[in-house]
Protein backbone atom coordinates (compact mmCIF):
# COMPACT_ATOMS: atom_id res chain seq x y z
CA UNK A 1 0.00 0.00 0.00
CA UNK A 2 0.99 3.18 -1.37
CA UNK A 3 2.42 5.56 2.10
CA UNK A 4 0.88 9.09 1.85
CA UNK A 5 3.32 11.77 3.54
CA UNK A 6 2.26 14.88 6.22
CA UNK A 7 4.60 17.34 6.52
CA UNK A 8 3.60 18.90 9.74
CA UNK A 9 5.60 22.05 10.04
CA UNK A 10 5.83 24.12 6.88
CA UNK A 11 5.16 28.02 5.76
CA UNK A 12 2.76 29.06 3.42
CA UNK A 13 4.63 30.63 0.09
CA UNK A 14 2.66 30.52 -3.19
CA UNK A 15 3.31 26.91 -5.30
CA UNK A 16 4.36 25.51 -2.38
CA UNK A 17 1.54 22.83 -3.54
CA UNK A 18 3.28 21.79 -6.45
CA UNK A 19 6.30 21.48 -4.93
CA UNK A 20 5.41 19.40 -2.32
CA UNK A 21 3.35 17.13 -4.34
CA UNK A 22 6.48 16.72 -6.80
CA UNK A 23 8.57 15.65 -4.20
CA UNK A 24 5.89 12.98 -2.66
CA UNK A 25 3.52 14.75 0.16
CA UNK A 26 0.29 13.98 0.27
CA UNK A 27 -0.57 16.70 2.71
CA UNK A 28 0.77 19.95 4.66
CA UNK A 29 -0.21 21.96 7.74
CA UNK A 30 1.04 25.60 7.21
CA UNK A 31 2.14 27.01 10.67
CA UNK A 32 1.53 30.72 11.20
CA UNK A 33 3.45 32.20 14.38
CA UNK A 34 0.79 32.87 17.75
CA UNK A 35 2.59 36.36 17.38
CA UNK A 36 1.78 36.83 13.84
CA UNK A 37 -1.52 36.18 15.07
CA UNK A 38 -2.22 38.62 18.12
CA UNK A 39 -1.04 41.14 16.25
CA UNK A 40 -3.43 40.41 13.03
CA UNK A 41 -6.87 41.97 13.20
CA UNK A 42 -8.80 38.88 11.91
CA UNK A 43 -7.02 35.16 12.09
CA UNK A 44 -9.17 34.17 8.82
CA UNK A 45 -8.00 37.03 6.67
CA UNK A 46 -4.49 35.66 5.48
CA UNK A 47 -2.58 34.98 2.60
CA UNK A 48 -2.71 31.51 2.95
CA UNK A 49 -6.27 31.37 3.65
CA UNK A 50 -7.51 33.08 0.81
CA UNK A 51 -5.16 30.94 -1.05
CA UNK A 52 -6.19 27.78 0.64
CA UNK A 53 -10.37 28.79 0.00
CA UNK A 54 -9.58 30.06 -3.55
CA UNK A 55 -9.01 26.05 -4.51
CA UNK A 56 -10.62 24.48 -1.54
CA UNK A 57 -13.21 21.91 -0.66
CA UNK A 58 -13.92 23.65 2.90
CA UNK A 59 -15.46 20.36 4.54
CA UNK A 60 -12.77 18.25 3.14
CA UNK A 61 -9.47 20.32 3.42
CA UNK A 62 -8.40 19.48 -0.08
CA UNK A 63 -6.39 21.86 -2.47
CA UNK A 64 -6.68 20.34 -6.16
CA UNK A 65 -4.01 21.39 -7.90
CA UNK A 66 -4.71 21.78 -11.70
CA UNK A 67 -1.86 21.10 -13.30
CA UNK A 68 -0.75 18.10 -11.75
CA UNK A 69 -4.41 16.89 -10.95
CA UNK A 70 -3.31 15.83 -7.92
CA UNK A 71 -4.75 16.57 -4.69
CA UNK A 72 -3.41 17.85 -1.45
CA UNK A 73 -4.72 17.91 2.21
CA UNK A 74 -3.98 21.01 4.04
CA UNK A 75 -4.58 21.93 7.52
CA UNK A 76 -3.99 25.12 9.48
CA UNK A 77 -1.92 25.19 12.17
CA UNK A 78 -0.42 27.44 14.99
CA UNK A 79 2.94 27.58 16.85
CA UNK A 80 3.00 28.73 20.07
CA UNK A 81 6.00 30.67 21.76
CA UNK A 82 5.56 31.28 25.55
CA UNK A 83 7.57 32.81 27.88
CA UNK A 84 6.30 30.45 30.92
CA UNK A 85 4.30 28.21 32.21
CA UNK A 86 0.87 30.74 33.28
CA UNK A 87 1.49 32.21 29.28
CA UNK A 88 1.84 29.24 27.55
CA UNK A 89 -1.66 28.10 29.19
CA UNK A 90 -3.10 31.68 28.22
CA UNK A 91 -1.95 30.94 24.33
CA UNK A 92 -2.97 27.42 24.39
CA UNK A 93 -6.73 27.88 25.58
CA UNK A 94 -6.48 31.08 23.35
CA UNK A 95 -5.85 29.11 20.00
CA UNK A 96 -7.03 25.40 20.72
CA UNK A 97 -10.12 26.22 19.02
CA UNK A 98 -8.73 27.99 15.82
CA UNK A 99 -5.94 25.30 14.61
CA UNK A 100 -6.17 22.68 13.49
CA UNK A 101 -2.84 21.47 14.51
CA UNK A 102 -1.41 22.98 17.65
CA UNK A 103 2.49 23.68 18.01
CA UNK A 104 4.69 24.38 21.31
CA UNK A 105 8.08 26.11 20.65
CA UNK A 106 10.76 24.04 23.31
CA UNK A 107 14.05 24.86 24.56
CA UNK A 108 13.29 26.03 27.87
CA UNK A 109 12.87 23.25 30.27
CA UNK A 110 9.96 24.54 32.30
CA UNK A 111 8.39 25.12 28.45
CA UNK A 112 8.93 21.61 27.59
CA UNK A 113 7.67 20.06 30.82
CA UNK A 114 4.66 22.43 30.82
CA UNK A 115 3.81 21.35 27.18
CA UNK A 116 4.23 17.83 27.11
CA UNK A 117 1.91 17.35 30.08
CA UNK A 118 -0.99 19.55 28.63
CA UNK A 119 -3.41 17.13 26.60
CA UNK A 120 -4.16 20.02 24.20
CA UNK A 121 -1.46 20.48 22.97
CA UNK A 122 -0.16 18.15 19.70
CA UNK A 123 3.01 18.57 19.23
CA UNK A 124 6.03 20.36 21.43
CA UNK A 125 8.50 21.72 18.44
CA UNK A 126 12.65 21.46 18.74
CA UNK A 127 12.55 20.79 22.57
CA UNK A 128 16.16 20.93 21.98
CA UNK A 129 16.49 24.60 20.33
CA UNK A 130 19.05 27.04 21.66
CA UNK A 131 20.23 24.24 23.95
CA UNK A 132 23.68 21.79 24.24
CA UNK A 133 21.48 18.87 25.21
CA UNK A 134 18.39 17.46 24.04
CA UNK A 135 15.92 19.24 26.20
CA UNK A 136 14.56 16.14 27.00
CA UNK A 137 14.47 13.33 29.37
CA UNK A 138 12.69 10.01 30.47
CA UNK A 139 10.26 11.88 32.96
CA UNK A 140 9.11 14.06 29.75
CA UNK A 141 8.66 11.07 27.67
CA UNK A 142 6.86 9.09 30.63
CA UNK A 143 4.50 12.35 30.18
CA UNK A 144 4.68 12.99 26.62
CA UNK A 145 3.34 9.31 26.04
CA UNK A 146 0.68 9.48 28.60
CA UNK A 147 -0.74 12.36 27.47
CA UNK A 148 -0.73 11.95 23.69
CA UNK A 149 1.88 15.16 22.70
CA UNK A 150 3.98 14.33 19.73
CA UNK A 151 8.06 15.51 19.68
CA UNK A 152 8.81 17.24 16.47
CA UNK A 153 12.24 16.75 14.94
CA UNK A 154 12.98 19.54 12.50
CA UNK A 155 15.04 18.67 9.74
CA UNK A 156 15.16 22.53 9.23
CA UNK A 157 16.96 23.28 12.11
CA UNK A 158 19.62 20.76 11.15
CA UNK A 159 20.17 21.95 7.69
CA UNK A 160 20.26 25.66 8.80
CA UNK A 161 23.22 25.10 10.86
CA UNK A 162 26.77 25.06 9.94
CA UNK A 163 28.87 21.32 9.93
CA UNK A 164 30.41 22.08 13.21
CA UNK A 165 27.31 22.29 14.51
CA UNK A 166 25.53 19.58 12.97
CA UNK A 167 27.32 16.72 14.71
CA UNK A 168 25.71 18.04 17.81
CA UNK A 169 22.19 18.66 16.56
CA UNK A 170 22.31 14.82 15.35
CA UNK A 171 23.48 13.85 18.98
CA UNK A 172 20.19 15.29 20.31
CA UNK A 173 18.32 13.73 17.69
CA UNK A 174 19.97 10.43 18.65
CA UNK A 175 19.05 10.85 22.28
CA UNK A 176 14.80 11.65 21.47
CA UNK A 177 15.17 8.52 19.14
CA UNK A 178 16.40 6.36 21.63
CA UNK A 179 13.70 7.36 24.35
CA UNK A 180 11.06 7.09 21.39
CA UNK A 181 12.08 3.06 21.54
CA UNK A 182 11.76 3.05 24.97
CA UNK A 183 8.69 5.13 26.04
CA UNK A 184 6.98 5.36 22.71
CA UNK A 185 5.47 8.42 22.85
CA UNK A 186 4.76 9.78 19.28
CA UNK A 187 7.55 11.52 16.83
CA UNK A 188 7.05 13.22 13.71
CA UNK A 189 9.92 14.27 11.42
CA UNK A 190 9.50 17.71 9.84
CA UNK A 191 11.27 20.13 7.42
CA UNK A 192 10.04 23.80 8.87
CA UNK A 193 10.45 25.14 4.85
CA UNK A 194 9.62 28.75 4.02
CA UNK A 195 10.66 28.22 0.25
CA UNK A 196 10.81 25.25 -1.87
CA UNK A 197 14.79 25.62 -0.99
CA UNK A 198 13.48 24.35 2.50
CA UNK A 199 11.56 20.85 1.73
CA UNK A 200 12.64 17.39 1.21
CA UNK A 201 11.51 14.64 -0.14
CA UNK A 202 10.05 12.18 2.26
CA UNK A 203 12.01 9.24 1.12
CA UNK A 204 15.39 10.53 1.39
CA UNK A 205 14.32 12.02 5.29
CA UNK A 206 13.62 8.03 5.61
CA UNK A 207 17.61 7.41 5.06
CA UNK A 208 18.32 10.47 6.97
CA UNK A 209 17.04 8.97 9.68
CA UNK A 210 19.58 6.49 9.95
CA UNK A 211 22.24 8.92 10.38
CA UNK A 212 20.62 9.49 14.04
CA UNK A 213 19.70 5.70 14.93
CA UNK A 214 16.06 5.55 13.72
CA UNK A 215 15.12 2.59 11.33
CA UNK A 216 13.32 3.09 8.42
CA UNK A 217 10.14 1.99 9.65
CA UNK A 218 9.77 4.41 12.34
CA UNK A 219 10.99 6.88 10.72
CA UNK A 220 8.54 6.23 7.98
CA UNK A 221 5.69 6.33 10.57
CA UNK A 222 6.78 9.58 11.67
CA UNK A 223 6.42 11.06 8.23
CA UNK A 224 3.20 9.06 7.61
CA UNK A 225 1.05 7.62 10.65
CA UNK A 226 1.61 9.91 13.37
CA UNK A 227 0.92 12.73 11.23
CA UNK A 228 -1.90 11.56 10.27
CA UNK A 229 -3.43 10.14 13.71
CA UNK A 230 -2.61 13.47 14.50
CA UNK A 231 -4.73 15.62 12.04
CA UNK A 232 -7.14 12.84 12.78
CA UNK A 233 -7.70 12.91 16.44
CA UNK A 234 -7.85 16.60 16.32
CA UNK A 235 -11.16 16.25 13.23
CA UNK A 236 -12.85 14.55 16.76
CA UNK A 237 -11.23 16.58 19.46
CA UNK A 238 -14.34 18.74 19.83
CA UNK A 239 -16.14 15.21 20.88
CA UNK A 240 -14.12 14.28 23.21
CA UNK A 241 -15.48 14.77 26.72
CA UNK A 242 -13.19 12.66 28.72
CA UNK A 243 -10.48 10.63 27.44
CA UNK A 244 -11.85 7.33 25.94
CA UNK A 245 -15.26 8.80 25.99
CA UNK A 246 -16.82 10.47 22.59
CA UNK A 247 -20.27 12.07 21.80
CA UNK A 248 -22.09 11.41 19.01
CA UNK A 249 -24.75 13.15 17.66
CA UNK B 1 58.84 -5.80 -33.06
CA UNK B 2 57.14 -3.55 -30.71
CA UNK B 3 53.66 -3.38 -30.85
CA UNK B 4 52.91 -1.70 -27.74
CA UNK B 5 52.67 2.34 -29.14
CA UNK B 6 51.61 4.37 -25.87
CA UNK B 7 48.51 6.15 -26.84
CA UNK B 8 48.19 8.50 -23.95
CA UNK B 9 46.99 7.99 -21.09
CA UNK B 10 46.88 4.24 -20.44
CA UNK B 11 43.28 1.96 -19.87
CA UNK B 12 43.08 -0.62 -17.11
CA UNK B 13 41.96 -3.83 -18.22
CA UNK B 14 37.96 -4.29 -17.12
CA UNK B 15 37.59 -6.42 -14.37
CA UNK B 16 36.12 -9.84 -14.92
CA UNK B 17 32.09 -10.03 -13.57
CA UNK B 18 32.49 -11.95 -10.76
CA UNK B 19 35.41 -8.82 -8.91
CA UNK B 20 33.18 -5.94 -10.37
CA UNK B 21 31.30 -4.13 -7.78
CA UNK B 22 27.47 -4.44 -8.36
CA UNK B 23 26.03 -0.58 -8.94
CA UNK B 24 23.09 1.40 -9.18
CA UNK B 25 21.69 4.66 -10.96
CA UNK B 26 20.16 7.02 -8.68
CA UNK B 27 17.87 9.77 -11.06
CA UNK B 28 18.03 13.06 -9.21
CA UNK B 29 16.44 16.54 -9.37
CA UNK B 30 18.08 19.91 -8.26
CA UNK B 31 16.17 22.85 -7.56
CA UNK B 32 18.84 25.82 -7.62
CA UNK B 33 18.55 29.92 -7.48
CA UNK B 34 21.85 29.59 -10.18
CA UNK B 35 21.99 27.29 -12.92
CA UNK B 36 24.20 24.19 -12.03
CA UNK B 37 26.33 21.88 -14.02
CA UNK B 38 27.71 18.61 -14.07
CA UNK B 39 31.16 19.82 -12.27
CA UNK B 40 28.80 21.93 -9.86
CA UNK B 41 27.21 18.81 -8.74
CA UNK B 42 30.00 16.89 -8.47
CA UNK B 43 31.61 18.82 -6.10
CA UNK B 44 28.39 19.02 -4.58
CA UNK B 45 27.57 15.89 -3.99
CA UNK B 46 31.57 14.97 -2.45
CA UNK B 47 31.46 17.74 -0.51
CA UNK B 48 28.50 16.88 1.72
CA UNK B 49 29.29 13.46 1.31
CA UNK B 50 32.67 14.30 3.33
CA UNK B 51 30.91 16.48 5.61
CA UNK B 52 27.90 13.69 6.22
CA UNK B 53 30.58 10.27 6.13
CA UNK B 54 33.84 11.55 6.40
CA UNK B 55 36.68 10.63 4.08
CA UNK B 56 36.44 6.92 4.72
CA UNK B 57 32.47 6.50 4.75
CA UNK B 58 32.59 8.28 1.10
CA UNK B 59 34.96 5.85 0.33
CA UNK B 60 32.79 3.22 0.41
CA UNK B 61 30.34 4.55 -1.39
CA UNK B 62 32.02 4.42 -4.90
CA UNK B 63 30.10 7.95 -5.95
CA UNK B 64 29.78 9.19 -9.50
CA UNK B 65 27.76 11.80 -11.08
CA UNK B 66 27.59 9.90 -14.60
CA UNK B 67 25.60 12.80 -16.81
CA UNK B 68 23.05 15.80 -16.19
CA UNK B 69 20.35 17.04 -17.94
CA UNK B 70 18.78 20.82 -18.26
CA UNK B 71 14.78 21.27 -17.52
CA UNK B 72 13.14 23.72 -18.95
CA UNK B 73 11.20 26.05 -15.62
CA UNK B 74 10.18 29.39 -15.67
CA UNK B 75 11.35 30.73 -12.34
CA UNK B 76 13.87 28.13 -11.06
CA UNK B 77 16.63 26.38 -12.61
CA UNK B 78 16.16 23.02 -12.76
CA UNK B 79 18.57 19.93 -13.68
CA UNK B 80 18.23 16.51 -13.69
CA UNK B 81 21.02 13.76 -13.73
CA UNK B 82 21.97 10.55 -12.90
CA UNK B 83 24.33 9.53 -10.36
CA UNK B 84 25.85 5.83 -9.62
CA UNK B 85 26.50 3.98 -6.13
CA UNK B 86 27.51 0.73 -5.25
CA UNK B 87 24.66 -1.64 -4.33
CA UNK B 88 24.45 -1.49 -0.73
CA UNK B 89 25.12 2.02 -0.25
CA UNK B 90 21.96 3.45 -2.23
CA UNK B 91 20.43 4.47 1.20
CA UNK B 92 23.51 6.50 2.57
CA UNK B 93 23.78 8.37 -1.00
CA UNK B 94 20.27 8.65 -0.49
CA UNK B 95 20.59 10.43 2.76
CA UNK B 96 23.07 12.99 1.34
CA UNK B 97 21.15 14.69 -0.92
CA UNK B 98 19.00 16.14 1.87
CA UNK B 99 21.64 17.66 3.77
CA UNK B 100 22.84 19.95 0.78
CA UNK B 101 21.56 23.51 0.82
CA UNK B 102 23.53 25.90 -0.91
CA UNK B 103 25.82 26.58 -3.36
CA UNK B 104 28.49 29.50 -3.28
CA UNK B 105 26.34 31.06 -0.87
CA UNK B 106 23.05 30.58 -2.96
CA UNK B 107 20.10 28.31 -1.77
CA UNK B 108 19.93 24.17 -3.82
CA UNK B 109 17.55 21.28 -3.35
CA UNK B 110 18.15 18.08 -4.39
CA UNK B 111 16.16 15.39 -3.95
CA UNK B 112 15.84 11.54 -5.50
CA UNK B 113 13.19 10.79 -8.43
CA UNK B 114 13.80 6.95 -8.52
CA UNK B 115 16.37 4.40 -8.38
CA UNK B 116 16.89 1.46 -10.92
CA UNK B 117 19.84 -0.64 -11.98
CA UNK B 118 20.30 -0.01 -15.49
CA UNK B 119 21.27 3.89 -16.82
CA UNK B 120 18.67 3.22 -19.73
CA UNK B 121 15.81 2.09 -17.58
CA UNK B 122 16.57 5.12 -14.95
CA UNK B 123 16.63 7.92 -18.00
CA UNK B 124 13.67 6.52 -19.50
CA UNK B 125 11.99 6.31 -16.11
CA UNK B 126 13.03 9.25 -14.04
CA UNK B 127 14.73 11.77 -16.46
CA UNK B 128 12.51 12.16 -19.39
CA UNK B 129 9.68 14.32 -19.56
CA UNK B 130 6.72 13.12 -21.42
CA UNK B 131 6.59 13.48 -24.80
CA UNK B 132 9.75 15.15 -24.71
CA UNK B 133 13.28 13.90 -25.17
CA UNK B 134 16.19 15.47 -24.33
Amino acid sequence: MKMMFYDLHVHYYPGIDEDAVKMGYSGLVFVKSSEELSTADNVENSEADNAKNSKVNNTENILISSETHYSLSVFKGIEIKAKNQEDLKRKVKKFRKKAEVLLVQGGDLKINRAAVEDARVDILSNPYYGRRDSGFNHVLAREAARNNVAVEINVGYFLKNHNHRRGKILAQFRELSKLKSKYNFPLVITSGAHSVYGLRSPHDLMELAACFGMDKKTAGFALSEVPKTIIKHNQIRNQIIVSGVRFFK
Amino acid sequence: MNKNKSKGPQKLKILPTHLREKKRYLAFEAISQIPLNREDVISLLWDGANDLYGACGTSKLELWVLKVWKCPSTQHNIIRGIIRCKRGSLGEVRSILPTITSFHGKSVVFYTRGISGTINSAVKKFIILKGQEE
